[in-house]
């Protein structure tokens, strides 16, 4: 009603002539920067997906496809990358794109106070051949850098010295903290910190429009009762996400629409391989059970997977064997089977390993981190107890969670992981490896899990050019990784989007929100 | 009078840095921000880097120490959040907060003074029985509750008002407003009454307490005696000298709508200085955390100081004590 009139009132006053789309969404955390090369995290990475462009982008499948580079080749023996640029394409403020703006964006993303810097480890130079040509030269061969770069949003040269941002600057700020300029379907034009960001479509836009949308506003709302209220009630169009208890109401209002899916997080159980003692045992103070990996078997028999999604996920989540989702490349297919739930197994392997009564311990979990994280924690303490594991519980705000975690102060732990580059690589890369704070591995890695095989296939399947090669190998990592049960993956994290049902978008599993895959009817 | 102020400021000032420490204190144990300011990928060399960068590093008496020699200068930081400097952030807005705490306040004056005043000329009256059993509400439902139900039932259920946000404002340059446009008042209907309903359930039960009080005196039976008008008694001479403790009391909870419109402003999304608050503990921004709390506790030491000051002028026992000295 209250919008109608606005929209009314919008039509009357600025476009007698065209129909206004008028499109408000919602997300907890709101983007907290514009600036794309300061910070690496999903809230602002993927608000900008919809503001600025890479070479490469993802599509609705997650497959990558050409942007602001219409084709690449590999240079020679996997010396590198040569990128061909898009012609023609010009920045919101007008300013035409050329492979200056590609060298600019390198040496802005890669430089030290850029949080992406991380993604061009990889690359030892970065050539500019003509206007309209990139050689991106790599250390080693490397077949995944194209899609490890989907995120790098490329930024004009010219507007950035000209507004003294030509370095990310995320301690206090510079005018690319709130201000934009990028290639994208959509241009910012206002932007109000935690209140509102309004975007408007970009007329010079290079590709084909596939919207209908004339203006559209993020509003972040926290308090999710009050985010499922506003959607109700029609004052917003989307809300990302739904809380979990609520999906089977929002299902039978026919005003509303649940978009479900499965996300790249994958939410798994940790252990203190290197620790000499456990931490917090009444009764085990002088041994590490969880360093014998049958113990660590234990836990993975005795822990009920299903029985978890189908009461605290409420059938919205999917169970996972490995470390990635099957909606990740190189998503071990050879396997896929998991630890069934066998209490008589768990059992027997506790005894095997020494420990025919079990023995208390330590669990620590977030309770604000992942979907119901602390709900789920509680169960897998009820369910370790009945094998003779029992946990006492210890959960926290997420800003307690990493440094207790980082000071080694857990006998178990809860993590999620979420690869960024979307493939099999990246969680063997932060997760599995030996820590080596040198080659920047391992560095989630906090149970200090060390296989040297792990070790030494990592740096192969990274600059294995033969797709078959390689999936051999990311199989023989994810059969080291369960067979010594390094983690207990458990299920992959539920995507839950909710929308008025003249809504239509794309749901993409990396939960990025794209405005121009969007049409309101 | 002149020794009596300083004294009084002195202990406000010095109240104001023990509020400062504690805060500082605690700022331990509310997490760390740095794994927020940093990536997935980040590597312990960066968190390091950062956190002396930060001076997180530094003891907290020692952090307290370089926020007060700052904040004595006006300069409060940069939020680690948002990357702006966080005067310029409360600034943005304080507004909505004082607007919403302005209409909350100004409701709960004039509906509880009204039905204080009814329950108590009617106090065997029916409506008045129904009033005093609905305000248990009021004192006793928690604000989130009363917000989330009036939403549910506003928006959700009847669609009439907005469920969230501040509306349309209107740039005045130095103050954005939402009271001249149309979304504006609308949006503030919902959170006003969620915020100002337990101020005004307080004002009205100590309004008809105190006027139940004052028309057993004497003189109220005289006035009738005299043959005044029930309006005239009631209201020229039983509700003025109802007034001046509740006078009080209403000062008092003006500091505590601002303090405490925390868990409106995050129910109705409503983009003041408590919404601030809350992210700024989620995402452990310390400079913001600081701030606001001391922004908060100089309000209140103001009230207070002020209040102690008034007081000097209305009571002269006060003056009297520190003559005698007993």
């Amino acid at each position: 009603m209250l919008r109608s009139i606005q929209i009314a009132a919008i039509v009357a006053a600025l476009a007698p002539a065209a129909q206004a789309n008028e499109f408000t969404w919602s997300v907890t955390t709101d983007p907290q920067t514009m600036d794309p090369h300061a910070v690496n995290s999903a809230p602002v990475l993927g608000f900008l997906n919809n503001v600025y462009e890479g070479l490469v982008r993802r599509g609705k499948d997650m497959t990558v496809e050409p942007a602001l580079a219409t084709s690449w080749e590999p240079i020679g023996e996997g010396e590198g990358w040569r990128f061909m640029l898009r012609e023609g394409v010009s920045f919101h403020d007008g300013a035409a794109f050329t492979a200056e703006d590609v060298l600019f964006s390198y040496q802005r993303a890669s430089d030290e106070a850029s949080d992406t810097r991380s993604w061009f480890a990889p690359v030892s130079d970065v050539v500019v051949v003509d206007d309209f040509t990139v050689d991106i030269l790599t250390s080693a061969p490397n077949p995944i850098f194209p899609s490890s770069i989907a995120n790098w949003m490329i930024m004009d040269s010219g507007w950035a010295e000209a507004n003294n941002a030509e370095r990310p600057d995320k301690e206090s700020g510079n005018f690319a903290t709130l201000n934009t300029n990028g290639t994208g379907a959509f241009q910012v034009t206002a932007r109000e910190p935690g209140l509102r960001t309004v975007l408007e479509p970009f007329d010079g836009w290079w590709g084909e429009v596939e919207h209908n949308l004339t203006r559209a506003e993020l509003t972040p709302i926290q308090n999710p009762a009050t985010a499922l209220a506003a959607l109700l009630s029609g004052d917003v169009d989307f809300i990302n996400p739904v809380p979990i208890q609520d999906v089977a109401r929002l299902k039978e209002n026919p005003d509303v629409d649940v978009i479900q899916g499965i996300e790249a997080r994958v939410i798994m159980l940790g252990f203190p391989h290197e620790a000499d003692a456990l931490k917090y045992s009444s009764d085990i103070t002088d041994a590490n059970p969880f360093a014998d990996p049958r113990v660590r078997q234990a836990v993975a028999h005795a822990v009920n997977v299903p029985a978890i999604l189908q009461t605290i996920m409420r059938g919205n989540a999917e169970d996972v064997s490995q470390l990635v989702s099957p909606a990740m490349n190189g998503y071990s297919e050879a396997r896929t089977a998991r630890p069934a739930f066998d209490q008589d197994k768990a059992r027997a392997l506790l005894a095997e390993a020494g420990y025919p009564d079990g023995f208390s311990f330590g669990l620590k979990c977030p309770n604000d981190r992942y979907l119901n994280d602390e709900a789920v924690c509680q169960a897998i303490t009820g369910m370790l107890a009945q094998v003779g594991m029992r946990a006492t519980l210890d959960a926290m705000p997420v800003q307690n969670y990493w440094p207790e975690l980082r000071a080694d102060n857990y006998d178990m732990y809860l993590l999620g992981w979420s690869p960024g580059t979307f493939d099999a690589e990246h969680p063997i890369r932060f997760l599995a490896s030996t820590p080596n704070e040198e080659k920047k591995l391992g560095s989630w890695n906090f149970g200090g899990y060390s296989n040297a095989r792990v070790d030494e296939l990592l740096p192969m399947i990274q600059s294995e050019i033969d797709a078959g090669k390689r999936q051999e190998m990311i199989d023989e990592v994810t059969q080291i990784l369960q067979d010594e049960v390094a983690y207990v993956p458990m299920y992959v994290q539920p995507l839950v989007w909710g929308t008025r049902s003249n809504i239509e978008l794309t749901q993409r599993p990396d939960n990025f929100f794209i405005l121009r895959w969007v049409t309101v009817n | 009078m002149l020794a009596f102020i300083i004294r009084r400021i002195g202990q406000s000032i010095l109240v104001l840095l023990i509020v400062g420490l504690v805060a500082f204190s605690m700022f331990n144990f509310v997490g760390d921000p740095i794994d927020n300011m940093l990536g997935q990928e980040r590597t312990a060399e960066d968190i390091e880097r950062l956190r002396i960068q930060l001076g997180l590093d530094q003891p907290f008496p020692v952090q307290y120490f370089k926020f007060l020699q700052e904040a004595v200068q006006g300069n409060f930081g940069v939020s680690y959040r948002q990357g702006r400097p966080v005067a310029e952030i409360l600034l943005e807005r304080a507004p909505a907060t004082l607007e919403l705490a302005a209409v909350s306040g100004i409701l709960a004056i004039i509906f509880g003074i009204a039905l204080g005043v009814f329950t108590a000329i009617r106090r065997n009256g029916v409506l008045a029985n129904i009033v005093m059993s609905a305000s248990l509400i009021g004192v006793s439902l928690p604000t989130f509750l009363i917000g989330i139900l009036l939403i549910y039932v506003f928006s959700v259920e009847l669609g009439w008002l907005p469920s969230f946000g501040r509306g349309d404002v209107v740039d005045l340059g130095w103050w954005r407003t939402g009271f001249l446009t149309e979304s504006g008042l609308k949006a503030l209907i919902l959170p006003s009454i969620t915020l100002g309903l337990y101020q005004m359930t307080l004002i009205m039960r100590l309004v008809r307490s105190e006027m139940l009080e004052v028309l057993r005196q004497d003189y109220i039976r005289f006035a009738r005696a005299r043959g005044l008008k029930d309006r005239a008694v009631n209201f020229r001479h039983a509700l003025k000298n109802t007034m001046v403790p509740v006078i009080t009391v209403i000062g008092l909870q003006l500091g505590a709508i601002i303090a405490f419109a925390i868990i409106t402003e995050t129910v109705f999304q409503w983009p003041g200085v408590g919404l601030l608050f809350i992210n700024a503990i989620q995402f452990v921004d310390i400079p913001v955390m600081a701030a606001y709390l001391m922004l908060i506790s100089v309000m209140f030491v103001g009230i207070n100081l002020a209040v102690d000051i008034l007081y000097f002028f209305i009571d002269p026992r006060l003056r009297a004590d520190r003559a005698g000295g007993h």
